[in-house]
């Protein structure tokens, strides 16, 4: 490829805090995947000549050639069914489905397979394997483009869920995921891939559990993904109106990090989940459960869930109306501070 | 910006290279998606191909009368460092608007 | 994609049997308000090939043109009828006829520039635009002869030695002969032995341009370097002397093969048919 489109950021230093995109950090993590683990290898529709439809994998078949970095066929299966295959054979699998939608054909692989290789084979085969699935909407894409899939893979034992709410995180918990010996689906919110944040490369933080993002002592609100942005931005906007809220990035979809939950929600006593998928056995329902086990004592009311519908993910003209919006969320944290005890 | 590259697309029938007839766009031109690039000439026919974007123009390869061999260079455009993958467009980062205030009072025990 | 119609849309057969040739109707998205162009390919080639893959389905249609763009028999996606007569060139003329009519193209009327049909052909496709023009005068208005010639190089096809080749390899002696099955074999699309079948039915019916003569304004277009279109000036004499409005254009630096993606025969065709 003789087009760099991604420089990864604008210091070289590893010791720096560099400012770069989400793509340039998911970009950057997978560049330095491939250069420490000779046994990574990444695949998927798209990704080796192109460089992924959102530029992920740019210049990445260029720098470590097409033994590691290859194109696959339009097949979900073959693509999670030969990453079966690889980690078996000892390689880390870094495959990629290219929508969140286009994973449906492969659940048959994730779940039967990849997902219990490892109890399976009673620890003998374990199953390294990273996969990348571009998740959640906000980008005016058509069907299967905008899905929000973490409670489908959450709920199935042997997987790990994890999602990037920013450049940073992006960077870290992409390297950290690539370097486990599970299986883990890494969600990239797609609608964040453009924004830039600083990325401190030496000080990763911890890429475990949750993450408080913003501190508060009012109400926390719960989110992962693309949503802790927006949240974010209604905790500021709550500030005006001297609601002080701590925005809580729960980041491990599975396992989730239950003591964090606890830890917030303990000090602030109201909660709000926030996520783009739809309400019914979301896992906003996972989190009000975990959140009621630890603060039943002293919650001053019902954990509120703010959602997308229970419906098929629309069209990109109705996007606006599906994700929960600033004015939703405060809507659903005035119905928690409303909230009288009868 | 940033620049993206094309390579001479597969013409099917097992055709691995074609010559450049004539260019129909030059360096600097800003094009449309789907406006006629190049003429090329392969052993079975002549075809024109169409861009497979819009963009500007900043490199062309091979003159008239030069082979190309499928899957190498044949035009590069420049596109804004924000373009979109293949699919949907890049969120616009506006400024949060609200028309819900909160009210509470908050017993602080 | 709106305002295109493909496949075997005619509704009419002529002489009783399907010709089963493939019709491709591509309306234009503003319509300039002229009648609609017929296509008509070369030997060995097909619309897609002669026409859509070269850029001029979308250079008419932009110019706010209806393309009507027809398969030949044996070739592209229409059929390859059994008999024989199905290929010979005034059955193929009385089926484009029944094609056209069937597109919507209504004979010329005083002051409607909407009424009439203008036609393009390349090659083989030449020899029957200028015949149809010549039996047609009250649907024509003008025709464009991409690659065009005074007499058929297909009449002088060496059809048993083909035959033998294809049988058993023995080696063709006629040069012309053997290019011309070399040319024909390398497209998957094509059915060879229609193709020799309509080489057996234009030798039953060679082009004699002098025979009858399209009276409609012709735009005649070959490239420099093309050695079949030599005679081409011997055919603009041919019109002139019928009166015809006749225009020729050269193609600088462009032989039989490369001449069709022209931007200057396209853009030359469209203007002489622009009116």
């Amino acid at each position: 490829m003789s087009s760099p489109t991604l420089e990864s950021g604008t210091a070289t230093t590893a010791a720096a805090t560099v400012t770069m995109s989400m793509q340039q950090a998911l970009n950057r993590a997978l560049d330095e995947v491939l250069a420490e683990n000779p046994k990574a290898v990444i695949f998927g529709e798209d990704c080796g000549r192109l460089g992924g439809v959102f530029r992920i994998t740019d210049g990445l078949q260029a720098r470590h050639g097409a033994q590691r970095v290859f194109d696959t066929p339009l097949a979900e299966s073959g693509i999670l069914g030969m990453s079966v295959g690889l980690a078996m054979a000892g390689f880390h699998p870094i495959p990629e489905v290219q929508f969140d939608g286009f994973a449906y054909p492969a659940i048959n692989q994730i779940v039967c397979q990849i997902a219990r290789m490892n109890y399976r084979s009673r620890g003998t085969l374990p199953m390294p394997i990273t996969l990348r699935v571009p998740s959640f909407g906000g980008i005016r894409a058509p069907e299967h483009h905008g899905e929000s899939l973490e409670a489908l893979f959450a709920h199935v034992p042997g997987l790990k869920v994890v999602s990037p709410s920013n450049p940073h995180e992006a960077y870290h918990l992409l390297k950290h995921a690539a370097t486990r010996p599970d299986p883990v689906i890494f969600m990239e919110p797609k609608s964040r891939y453009w924004q830039k944040g600083e990325v401190d490369i030496a000080n990763p933080g911890s890429p475990e559990g949750a993450k408080v993002m913003r501190e508060g002592r009012h109400l926390t609100l719960v989110a992962w993904g693309a949503m802790v942005a927006r949240c974010l931005q209604v905790a500021e906007l709550a500030a005006e109106d001297g609601i002080e809220i701590e925005v809580l990035d729960l980041r491990w979809l599975k396992p989730i990090d239950a003591a964090a939950l606890a830890a917030s929600v303990g000090k602030t006593r109201r909660a709000v989940v926030v996520h783009e998928a739809p309400l019914t056995s979301g896992l906003g329902a996972e989190v009000a459960q975990l959140i009621t086990q630890a603060c039943f004592d002293t919650l001053k009311a019902p954990v509120e869930r703010v959602t997308g519908f229970d419906v098929p993910y629309p069209s990109g003209d109705l996007e606006d109306e599906y994700i929960p919006n600033i004015d939703r969320i405060l809507f659903g944290i005035q119905r928690v501070l409303e909230y009288k005890r009868g | 910006m940033a620049e993206l590259s094309f390579p001479l697309p597969d013409l099917g029938e097992g055709l691995i290279e074609a010559t450049v007839l004539e260019w129909l766009v030059a360096p600097g031109d800003q094009v449309e998606r789907n406006q006629p690039l190049v003429e090329v000439e392969t052993t079975k026919s002549a075809v024109e191909l169409p861009s497979p974007q819009a963009g500007k123009v900043v490199r062309i390869h091979g003159g008239p009368g030069e082979k190309i061999n499928v899957g190498e260079p044949l035009i590069v455009f420049e596109v804004p460092d924000d373009t979109a993958g293949i699919v949907g467009t890049v969120p616009k980062e506006e400024a949060p608007k609200r028309r819900v205030r909160l009210s509470a009072v908050l017993d602080e025990d | 994609m709106s305002g295109r119609h493909t496949g075997e849309q005619h509704q009419h057969t002529v002489e009783g049997t399907d010709p089963q040739l493939y019709v491709n109707v591509v309306d234009p998205q503003d319509d300039a308000g002229l009648r609609p162009v017929l296509l008509l390919h070369g030997f060995s080639t097909s619309s897609k090939l002669n026409w859509e893959d070269t850029g001029w389905i979308t250079a008419l249609t932009q110019a706010g043109r209806r393309v009507i763009a027809v398969d030949l028999p044996g070739h592209g996606r229409s059929g390859a009828p059994e008999d024989r007569d199905s290929y010979s060139p005034s059955r193929i003329r009385a089926d484009l006829l029944q094609i056209a009519f069937d597109a919507g193209a209504r004979p010329l009327r005083d002051g409607d520039p909407a009424s009439g049909l203008d036609v393009i052909g390349y090659s083989l496709g030449s020899r029957l635009a200028w015949e149809f023009g010549a039996t047609q005068h009250e649907l024509v208005h003008r025709l464009v002869l991409g690659g065009p010639n005074v007499a058929d190089p297909l009449a002088a096809f060496d059809l048993p030695a083909a035959q033998r080749y294809l049988a058993d390899g023995t080696p063709i002696a006629d040069d012309s002969t053997a290019g011309l099955l070399k040319m024909a074999q390398l497209l998957p699309s094509n059915n060879i032995f229609a193709l020799l079948s309509l080489i057996e039915a234009i030798k039953d019916e060679p082009f004699d341009p002098a025979e009858a003569v399209p009276p409609m304004p012709m735009l005649l277009v070959a490239g420099e370097k093309d050695e079949r279109a030599a005679s081409m000036p011997e055919l603009a004499a041919l019109g002139s002397k019928a009166g015809a409005l006749v225009e020729q254009l050269v193609l600088p630096g462009r032989n039989h093969t490369n001449a069709v993606t022209s931007r200057a025969f396209k853009q030359g065709a469209i203007e002489f048919l622009g009116v």
